[in-house]
């Protein structure tokens, strides 16, 4: 045996036992509430009507997976509609943030010059105030009085106020937009500024035009940052209930998230259960990209290198 | 804000009223502690024993109460009223748990001054949460509370209130008689009655050409396609499921039938395809401002509507119909001292200070909810200038509670049936 070293296994002994405290707290706070959502789908209520958690599996009741079945698949089933136009509202907003996020982002990482601070900061910005207060300035300028109304009209675009906030797709889709565009940007920067300008210098001196760089070298090259940052805001999109509950006052546009949320504040929490099912089942659908996006990850890094 | 309102269940808040600053304050609130709900639902609490059956309509055990099942709850050792005659705790203050803007600033103001104590307030937005953290144990130092009918078996049963010592009460004279024996609290031991209110239809005589009073169903009046986007119910299972019973001419609005239930809510959907309907708790500003003319409203929301007219629009454009035989949903809240209150006196005197007439109407000023209180007619309220004389409609008188309606604690089973079938008709 040789004397006190600092080989590699007591190297990797440190980090992970730095890593630690970040892992347990990681687990803690995803595995926990995870049995607890699972403890509550397999729960069930107590004398007055509230849902009770129960903690072992042995005693776990099916009615709320049943009772969830009936709702997308049964003959009362209602589910349906709504997923699609889940769907398709976040399709739709996340292609409306793609198309004003990547330039945005192009312009910061490569045109920006000496104020690109100042760019990050305003990128920065809308993080320092709370995504409900966001959306809750928008009540005030979307109202029928309100000031895109009176700007609309001043321009004589329209005719009559128009009723924003009454349940138009619209509404929704651009509100989404507005609150998840913030998260698109930075990511799509931070992906862009890491491209090598030599690569793009070289492309350009080995005779493509701008546009055909841009094609050829850039966007390929932003695959990746691209995908990450549609995983970041597609996926709370799908979620949101938020948005819609503010910003939409009728059932013509209600989302996924919203059905899940009824069923948690429903009275004494009597469909909670039922709630809890719908979560774990978008949880399960949600994990696919989530898996697709880890895949594509590795395999271009692996091709990096 | 009315019972049952919440922050949470609104659809589009008013940031520039009163109210509304009120209610997004709940909300920010909300966010904050937005976990502790969750955990409360988690902790559990284990079924309480099954209490002896005093009548015959009972959900797992618990007595149901209706007007013509009246349930008297039973007292425990353990859980005594205070004694006579103590002296009011000193350098105190007094905590009230209650919903968001539901009391007069100006009343509390009053009693801490006439009995030298501090009042504060903590809201809660909406029963489900308040009995959560009622449930949860934890030594929360409230004093009062502000519960619904529909929860006294919990309440009760679960120990969560403590029994009143009515010698401190001397007030309760001034309430209607009807509350002072009532069917949901036999020989008042846990409660004193708080607000009553109507639910009715809040229209624009502007803009409307109907006039509910003339009309063969008023229920059915929403139903109307060429109000299309201007029609709006209550964000309420109860009472827009009830909407969708009586609409169909049901008016057990506590039906186990779920025929009639599912009916009801197939109807709510059908209401959503033809007027793209909203569904909010804000009748007591979209009225006001045009924004909705058909509204499913709370009578004490519409009695406000004067201070929410537009400049230059007259409150007389505002009307407010509740059935004149008194056959419409009627409702009334209590107030209770918490179990382990702090301040068990002051609690005692807060009570009978909220029964006295003239209180009343300093908090009816702010509040807009009638208290069922001898004096408190329509005529005093339009004397005072508390409510316009278009609007008398939103008066409850006592005769309504013999005729009325009542949404009331319903089995665990129905209450699914009822939450299911409000779910579907808000996700048509």
């Amino acid at each position: 045996m040789t004397g006190p070293s600092r080989g590699p296994g007591q190297h990797r002994l440190f980090w992970a036992a730095l890593a630690a405290p970040g892992i347990i707290w990681l687990a803690l706070l995803f595995i926990v509430p995870f049995y607890a959502i699972l403890a509550i789908a397999g729960g069930q209520l107590d004398l007055f009507g509230n849902p009770v958690a129960v903690w072992n599996p042995l005693h776990w009741s099916s009615a709320n997976f049943t009772g969830a079945w009936h709702d997308v698949a049964g003959a009362s089933a209602f589910v349906g509609p709504i997923l699609l136009r889940t769907v398709l509202y976040v399709a739709l907003a996340s292609l409306i943030s793609l198309l004003i996020a990547y330039p945005a982002a192009y312009f910061v990482a490569r045109f920006a010059g000496r104020r690109k601070a100042l760019f990050l900061i305003l990128l920065i910005a809308p993080f320092w105030i709370s995504y409900m207060m966001r959306m809750l300035a928008w009540i005030d300028l979307l109202q029928t009085s309100g000031y895109v109304n009176k700007v609309l009209s001043s321009l004589h675009l329209i005719s009559q106020p128009v009723d924003w906030l009454g349940g138009m797709w619209i509404t929704v889709v651009l509100g989404l937009v507005y609150g998840y565009i913030p998260y698109l940007i930075l990511v799509l920067y931070a992906g862009l500024d890491r491209i090598d300008q030599a690569l793009i210098e070289a492309g350009r001196d080995l005779g493509l035009g701008r546009v055909r760089t841009f094609l050829r070298v850039t966007l390929p090259m932003s695959r990746q940052p691209i995908l990450t940052g549609m995983l970041i805001t597609v996926l709370p999109m799908l979620g949101d209930y938020f948005t819609n509950q503010l910003l939409s006052g009728t059932t013509g546009t209600a989302m996924f998230g919203n059905v899940i949320d009824d069923q948690l504040t429903s009275s004494g929490g009597v469909l909670a259960g039922q709630g809890a099912v719908f979560s774990l089942l978008f949880l399960l659908v949600l994990i696919a990209p989530m898996i697709y996006y880890v895949v594509a990850t590795n395999r271009s890094s692996r091709g990096a290198t | 804000m009315h019972p049952r309102e919440g922050w949470t269940e609104d659809r589009r808040p008013e940031l520039r009223t009163r109210r509304g600053f009120l209610r997004q304050c709940a909300a920010a609130g909300l966010l904050v502690g937005g976990g502790s709900s969750l955990l409360a639902a988690c902790s559990g609490s284990t079924p309480h024993a099954a209490p002896p059956a005093t009548s015959s309509l009972t959900s797992g055990g618990i007595p149901l109460p209706r007007p013509n099942n009246p349930v008297t709850w039973p007292l425990y050792q353990d859980n005594p009223a205070i004694a006579s005659g103590l002296t009011p705790e000193t350098n105190a203050t007094l905590r009230l748990y209650n919903w968001v803007a539901y009391i007069n600033p100006d009343s509390l103001k009053a009693f801490g001054k006439k009995y030298n104590c501090k009042v504060e307030v903590t809201t809660f937005e909406n029963m489900d949460v308040a009995l959560a953290k009622l449930r949860s144990g934890q030594h929360l130092g409230f004093d009062v509370f502000f519960p619904t009918v529909d929860v006294m078996g919990e309440l009760v049963y679960g120990k969560l209130i403590q029994p009143i010592n009515h010698s401190y009460i001397s007030n309760i004279t001034q309430a209607w008689s009807d509350f002072t024996n009532p069917f949901y609290d036999g020989k008042w031991h846990y409660t004193v009655p708080y607000t009553i209110y109507t639910t009715g239809i809040a229209w624009r005589k502007d803009h409307v050409d109907e006039n509910p009073y003339a009309m063969a169903n008023p229920w059915a009046m929403p139903w109307q396609a060429k109000y299309k986007d201007k029609v709006a119910i209550l964000d309420d299972a109860r009472e827009s499921i009830s909407l969708g019973l009586m609409k169909n001419g049901i008016f057990d609005l506590n039906t186990t039938d779920p025929a009639h239930i599912s009916a009801a809510g197939r109807s709510l959907a059908q209401l959503a395809r033809l007027t793209n309907v909203h569904i909010d708790n804000n009748d007591y500003t979209e009225v006001p401002s045009g924004q909705t003319w058909i509204h499913h409203a709370w009578s004490g929301d519409i009695a406000t509507a004067a201070s929410y007219m537009p400049k230059g629009v007259n409150v007389d454009v505002v009307g407010y119909w509740f059935p004149p035989d008194g056959k419409g949903p009627v409702g009334s809240d209590t107030i209770t001292v918490l179990k382990g209150a702090p301040n068990p006196v002051l609690a005692h005197l807060f009570l009978n200070y909220m029964l006295d007439v003239n209180n009343v109407l300093t908090n009816i000023s702010f509040n807009g909810y009638m208290q069922p209180i001898n004096g408190i007619t329509p005529q005093r309220l339009v004397s005072e200038q508390l409510l316009p004389p278009s609007l008398t409609s939103t008066a409850v008188l006592p005769s309504y509670f013999r005729r009325g309606v009542m949404e009331l604690q319903i089995p665990t089973a129905t209450n699914a049936l009822w939450e299911q079938a409000w779910l579907q008709a808000k996700s048509s």
